[in-house]
């Protein structure tokens, strides 16, 4: 009985393994078949790529992938991506494809995408690779500052045939972070520990985009690491003593609680930022190489230098809203900061513009 | 065996006791932050008499607050985890018993994962919310100890090859059902979690935690030391102990209760360090032989020597970084543990 059934599995599997080869050739062919004209770039990783013009059908595999596609108003195109893509609410609704890590080439290959659209930190070399096999294109960004997510943004633009929409949100980014860069023009940066896990401390090294973010929002990080993700000492940490720490968490309610918690411990009391309660909370968008992450940047060079935004000295009550900012700060600043709380209105005017061309 | 004499056990875990105060200074000298050793004589003399208040200095500070808790978290874990070894080692009578074998690690790395999950979605009062994960690991320490002894039971007899089996079995099903945890996890950040996974000391806890640590290490170490003759007569085999007037049930029930409850200790505040509760037993009974009424405080005092030797290296290597010091003893323990091996079988 057991021989009989063993027999059976490996004839399953033997039939299997002869069917499988020549289908993975025949769901190959005929995208070459009917996609006649590609467009042939390197993407950020150095990788040759062939893409097929115009790309219609897009699959991204990072969260920041997907807020570019909806940033560049091509949310229409967008007919797959992963369980992390939370941002904005509509990216949700689209089909999941599994997480950055794992995704499943199955769920991928089932959607037919003219392109794939990867992140180098975010995924895995050897996803890519498999996509290759399959005969889907893929596009890597790798963003190291917030000017690469500008340049990336366009470049992604460009490839995906919205060339202006590109320029549209590249340029508003830009516009936004000069303005900021003016107004801060002349405040010293504040010291910051930005905290990726308490413990143990991990935090952010200086060749990351969130290291760049931060000096964009009048702060710099005290580790000066070059690992991406460094372990940190809290000695160190003791040592430096940074003037704020730094959270940026999708759900800020709940970190002050966790500072309140880090209080009680000895060797987190003696940073004085943790016994005054000196910490910052902003969106987690800090953490996604996407045109939001301009918005996380004012958030947080509001909270660090709010002299810089307000006449008089806003309360500390004041520092913790989120989302509320606009209306508080409407009396005094110029359009381009009533806009940055609202990344859905950006998101519309843009997808406008890609409408109309 | 040589008779014991009380003034060979103190004059062996005096020696031991010398070696760990001198690296426990050394400890204190070094990490990411230069610190003379005038400073260090000058502010430790003041936490010994009571004086910390008159320190200021941020130096001060870091070694009181910092270091030191941190190098006494390194010795309760380093010491429970080798008597857990210790007295696995001789129950089993297996030398490659340890409390990681036993998948008891496993079982505390998911609790304590399960722990990091849940969090979010309880809340904590602040003073309780940083015990929660180590609460939880002791829960998992306790279900899998449980398990794998139900495991190796054979017709009510504890049979040693299949309760290491087990052991290694569960630590397997364990380690995937953590994989599988992870990769499902989409909210949580799972960089904690696999730094939890290598073992670490560079969780912080409230005072009142230290105590208990060293409070539940003394009684559990205790509780087995009582057993340290029987332990000896056991190493000649069950039923010749029993033949011997040993009490093997009970004894049996003292070890696996305490040594277990050390491991979860250990395991709940620091993670997964590997190789320790293997390695110092094999070298301590190298050194000083097989009497257990010896050998038990000279591991715990090796444990501790050994951890707070690995965690110093852990912070300084790639100072102001650091490494898992469970990355540290495994580098040094496997290597040193097949040294061991193949010098027995010469």
């Amino acid at each position: 009985m057991s021989l009989l059934l063993r027999l059976a599995a490996l004839a399953a599997i033997a039939a299997f393994l002869f069917f499988a080869t020549p289908l993975r050739a025949q769901s190959a062919s005929p995208d070459s078949l009917s996609a006649p004209a590609f467009r042939e770039v390197v993407d950020e990783t150095g990788r040759t790529v062939h893409v097929p013009q115009p790309v219609r059908r897009i699959v991204s595999l990072a969260p920041s992938m997907t807020e570019t596609v909806y940033a560049l108003g091509l949310q229409d195109r967008l007919v797959g991506d992963t369980d992390y893509c939370d941002y904005p609410p509509d990216a949700q609704t689209k089909t999941k494809v599994g997480g950055g890590i794992n995704p499943s080439l199955e769920k991928i290959a089932s959607l037919h995408p003219d392109l794939v659209l990867v992140t180098k930190a975010f995924n895995l070399p050897e996803t890519v690779h498999s996509l290759e096999g399959l005969g889907i294109s893929s596009y890597a960004t790798d963003p190291h500052t917030v000017h690469d997510i500008i340049t990336s943004t366009k470049k992604v633009a460009d490839l995906l045939g919205v060339p202006d929409a590109g320029a549209v949100v590249g340029d508003e980014m830009q516009h936004r972070l000069d303005q900021l860069q003016h107004q801060l023009a002349t405040l010293p940066p504040r010291q910051v520990l930005f905290v990726v896990w308490t413990q143990p401390l991990i935090s952010v090294g200086r060749s990351t985009f969130i290291a760049d973010a931060l000096l964009r929002a009048g702060a710099v990080s005290i580790v000066d690491s070059s690992q991406d993700w460094p372990h940190v000492s809290l000695e160190e940490v003791a040592h430096l003593q940074p003037d704020y720490l730094v959270f940026a968490d999708s759900h800020s309610e709940t970190v002050p609680a966790q500072v309140d918690a880090l209080a009680t411990l000895p060797a987190w009391r003696i940073l004085s930022a943790v016994a005054n309660r000196r910490f910052a909370v902003i969106s987690d968008a800090v953490n996604r190489p996407a045109p939001r992450i301009v918005s996380a940047i004012e958030e947080l060079a509001k909270q660090l230098h709010p002299e810089a935004f307000v006449e008089k000295p806003s309360d500390a009550k004041e520092k913790m809203v989120k989302q509320n900012f606009s209306q508080s700060t409407k009396p005094f600043q110029d359009f381009a900061f009533i806009k940055q709380n609202q990344p859905l209105v950006t998101h519309k005017t843009v997808g406008e513009c890609a409408c109309a061309l | 065996m040589r008779p014991l004499t009380l003034r060979r056990l103190l004059l062996q875990c005096l020696l031991l006791t010398v070696l760990l105060f001198f690296v426990v200074v050394v400890a204190l000298k070094f990490g990411a932050v230069p610190v003379s050793l005038y400073a260090l004589a000058r502010d430790l003399l003041r936490v010994i008499f009571g004086q910390s208040s008159q320190i200021s200095s941020d130096y001060g500070l870091i070694i009181q607050n910092i270091r030191l808790p941190r190098i006494i978290l390194g010795i309760i874990v380093g010491a429970s985890l080798s008597v857990a070894g210790t007295s696995f080692q001789a129950l089993l009578r297996n030398p490659l018993a340890d409390p990681y074998v036993l998948g008891v690690s496993s079982g505390a790395a998911l609790g304590a994962i399960l722990g990091l999950i849940a969090e979010p979605h309880l809340t904590l009062a602040p003073a309780f919310a940083g015990l929660l994960t180590p609460l939880c690991a002791f829960l998992g320490a306790a279900a899998t100890i449980a398990a794998v002894y139900f495991l190796g039971r054979r017709e009510g007899q504890i049979d040693s090859t299949t309760l290491l089996l087990g052991g290694v079995i569960t630590a397997s099903f364990l380690s995937a059902l953590i994989m599988f945890l992870m990769s499902i996890v989409t909210s949580s950040n799972t960089r904690g979690m696999a730094f939890w996974l290598m073992g670490n000391l560079s969780t912080s806890f409230q005072k009142s935690v230290y105590w208990f640590l060293a409070a539940g290490f003394f009684v559990a170490s205790g509780a087995i030391y009582t057993t340290a003759n029987d332990l000896n007569l056991l190493l000649a085999g069950e039923k010749e102990a029993m033949h011997l007037g040993v009490d093997v049930r009970r004894v049996r029930l003292v070890v696996y209760v305490a040594a277990s409850f050390l491991t979860g200790l250990a395991v709940s505040v620091s993670g997964a360090v590997g190789y320790v509760g293997l390695i110092v037993p094999h070298i301590m009974r190298f050194i000083f032989g097989s009497d257990h009424r010896t050998l038990l405080p000279t591991a715990a005092l090796g444990g501790a020597i050994a951890v707070v030797v690995a965690d110093t290296l852990a912070r300084t290597v790639v100072a102001p970084n650091e490494i898992a010091v469970g990355a540290v003893t495994a580098i040094v323990g496997a290597p040193l543990f097949i040294y061991l091996l193949r010098r027995r079988l010469a």
